[in-house]
């Protein structure tokens, strides 16, 4: 066998640079998001962001259509004339005109999905690895630690992205098209540096606590568990808590509200125009969030140094 | 103390692939420059008196080891600590103390892996994947470029025998394609130093020869090999190079030759088929190094046969002296044979058991 196939490995010296690890990293991205993107669950939830997007999408359209075209129609119901607008007046509440608010809502309807996927994927793409002992593989070719870390947040950060900020910029774009699109885009440029910076708040953080719990709990019903936690139980404590205890600040333990009221600080959003009311400051929502990207920091660390494949 | 130092074989191919690390590949950046594996100035691998704790449980005790090339086997009893020294050696555990370094580098840097391909030995994979889609993963993990990756896996999978069944998902593989995938994702960036894991565990009796004839092709182009295997035989088909491991210490390192004659507790046992046993006996007895001779001892390999079994210590001067005997004597010595030079024996010795791993 070896007298035929040296050949093969030897047929010509390779002159090439090598990629550094960051690339490595990039590949260990790609593969992650085939190893989630291999599962049909995935693929239904990702079309439900879809749903959402499209719901937006169209919705947006809709409300300006109306407002424009048939802005003083009625239509006859049961014999008595309704104006049209009153059909669309439960869209309000998602503000579909192209402002602040409606990538802030845009973003929090997305956020019930992403959180979902991310629950789910945590353990087929980080969690695996250390429950099954694929690490070795990883760690034995040329990349650190925090490359191995950097890809997984990396394919994250991708799905994140790809269900929040990039529907929210073709919203932005949509917006513009349907208003007057030189103003609106001059105009509102704040507004999409908003939507990038909230997509990189979400990116960063979701990805690093996705890695973190991961890390951690490595199967897929406790981080399940661990997430829904997270997202679910203290946000109903949050609110309960805020609620009875006439405090705002216990809002600050549902992580979802924090980056939330993050997000429409980016945006420029007025405080008092935030649901629900009271809400915590917008720099105290920050050190939340700081703090947890800190500790999922810390606790990687610790963990990344003491990646110790012991079977 | 130091173990003995491991010496290379010459390497014998002139057309090695230029590595990750070697000068061909590239230059590398100014950063990684500094930390890039220097010339072949410095070992291999170099383990300085490491030591590794689990909690309590001390697995790595001052562990000083030195390679510079050719196939080292690494035995030891379960639990002796080979597989943690070799997770060492990729960078895949730190010591508690002491240093680890490939060409001068921390073996715990990225840097260092650039040289040492590793060949674990679980066999955890994606297995949803196939083969080729594996290696051709690890491929791009290593660096290379889709084209490259494209060419190294193919060629890899070719090395191992797995180009044709490579197409088939992991989950269906046997024991035996499975390390042969691990080995050839070990294989794709031409490393200077492979670490293998139980590489022949689970192999079939033909794919083991095609493995060892591959191993040995490997030493023959100038890579260091560490094998780490329960299989004795195999092993000592293999390599003469041991490194021995006994409760978290390298107990013995070096050929099976040199740590036989390190053993002056336990007397080499000599098979010896004379002419005239008996007499031959009583002047085996006038030897100073000679403890007892057994007399009529038959041979396993032609019963019936008469013959001696002499236990002697210092096997050098022992067989200076009766060599200088049978030609002063005129001995018709048919088969001068040590009995207890295998690999098992010398593990039977040093670790105080039947030699079993």
């Amino acid at each position: 066998m070896p007298a035929q196939t040296d050949t093969l490995l030897r047929y010509r010296p390779w002159r090439g640079t090598l990629h550094g690890p960051l690339w490595s990293a990039l590949a260990m991205a790609r593969v992650s998001l085939r190893l989630m993107f291999r599962r049909r669950l995935y693929w239904g939830l990702f079309a439900l962001t879809l749903l959402v997007f499209f719901f937006f999408f169209y919705g947006q359209y809709l409300v300006v259509w109306i407002t424009t075209q048939v802005a003083d129609d009625t239509v006859p119901v049961a014999g008595m004339k309704v104006p049209i607008k009153d059909f669309t007046r439960f869209l309000d509440r998602l503000a579909l005109n192209g402002t602040t608010h409606t990538f802030g809502n845009f973003i929090w309807f997305e956020g019930y999905v992403v959180v979902i996927v991310l629950a789910l994927a945590g353990s087929v793409l980080v969690g695996n690895d250390f429950a099954h002992g694929s690490l070795p593989f990883y760690l034995s070719k040329p990349i650190g630690r925090w490359h191995y870390v950097l890809g997984k947040c990396l394919a994250i950060g991708v799905f994140v992205n790809l269900a929040t900020t990039v529907p929210a910029v073709l919203l932005w774009i949509e917006a513009g098209l349907l208003f007057d699109w030189r103003t609106y885009y001059l105009d509102n440029l704040d507004l999409l540096a908003g939507v990038l910076g909230y997509g990189l708040v979400l990116t960063v953080t979701l990805s690093l606590m996705v890695v973190a719990t991961a890390v951690w709990v490595r199967r897929a019903v406790p981080m399940v568990m661990v997430w829904m936690g997270a997202f679910v139980l203290l946000r109903m404590l949050g609110g309960w808590l805020a609620d009875i205890l006439g405090d705002e600040r216990w809002r600050l333990i549902d992580l979802w509200n924090d980056l939330y009221l993050v997000g429409m600080w980016c945006l420029g959003a007025d405080p008092a125009t935030l649901r629900p009311q009271p809400q915590p400051a917008y720099w105290e929502a920050g050190l939340v969030v700081g703090g947890v990207c800190a500790g999922c920091l810390l606790y990687l660390r610790r963990r990344v140094q003491a990646v110790e494949i012991v079977n | 103390m130091r173990n003995a130092e491991l010496k290379a074989d010459p390497p014998s191919a002139a057309f090695a692939l230029p590595g990750p690390g070697s000068p061909g590949s590239g230059s590398p950046s100014p950063r990684s420059a500094l930390r890039t594996p220097r010339s072949a100035v410095e070992p291999l691998l170099l383990f300085e008196h490491v030591s590794k704790w689990y909690g309590t449980v001390l697995a790595l005790n001052q562990v000083t080891l030195e390679l510079t090339g050719g196939i080292t086997g690494l035995v030891g009893a379960n639990g002796a600590g080979k597989s943690t020294l070799l997770r060492m050696a990729t960078g895949q555990l730190r010591p508690t103390l002491g240093k680890v370094t490939v060409r001068g580098v921390d073996a715990w840097d990225w840097h260092a892996r650039k040289l040492v391909g590793y060949c674990p030995d679980v066999d955890a994979f994606y297995e949803d994947m196939s083969g080729r889609k594996f290696v051709r993963v690890m491929a791009r993990l290593c660096g290379f470029d889709r084209r490259e990756a494209d060419r190294r896996t193919e060629a890899a999978l070719a090395r191992v025998g797995m180009t044709d069944r490579a197409d088939r998902r992991l989950q269906g593989y046997s024991k035996g394609m499975r390390q042969r995938i691990k080995l050839a994702q070990a294989l794709l960036h031409d490393p200077e130093l492979l670490i293998l894991d139980e590489p022949l565990s689970g192999i079939d009796p033909i794919g083991r020869q095609e493995l060892l004839e591959l191993f040995q092709a490997l030493a023959a182009q100038g890579k260091c090999l560490l094998i780490s295997s329960h299989e004795l035989e195999a092993l000592e088909k293999l390599t003469n190079h041991v490194a021995i491991m006994a409760r978290g210490r390298v107990a013995a390192v070096g050929t099976l030759q040199q740590i036989r004659d390190l053993l002056d507790d336990h007397p080499v046992s000599v098979r010896v088929d004379v002419d005239r046993p008996r007499d031959v006996a009583r002047l085996l007895l006038t030897m100073p190094d000679v403890i007892a001779v057994e007399v009529d001892a038959p041979a396993s390999a032609c019963p019936g046969s008469p013959g001696l079994v002499v236990k002697a210590r210092n096997p050098k001067r022992f067989f200076t002296a009766f060599g200088r005997l049978a030609v002063e004597e005129g001995l018709d010595v048919r088969r001068l044979e040590p009995l207890d030079e295998s690999a098992h024996a010398i593990l039977g010795y040093l670790l105080g058991g039947s030699g079993r791993t």
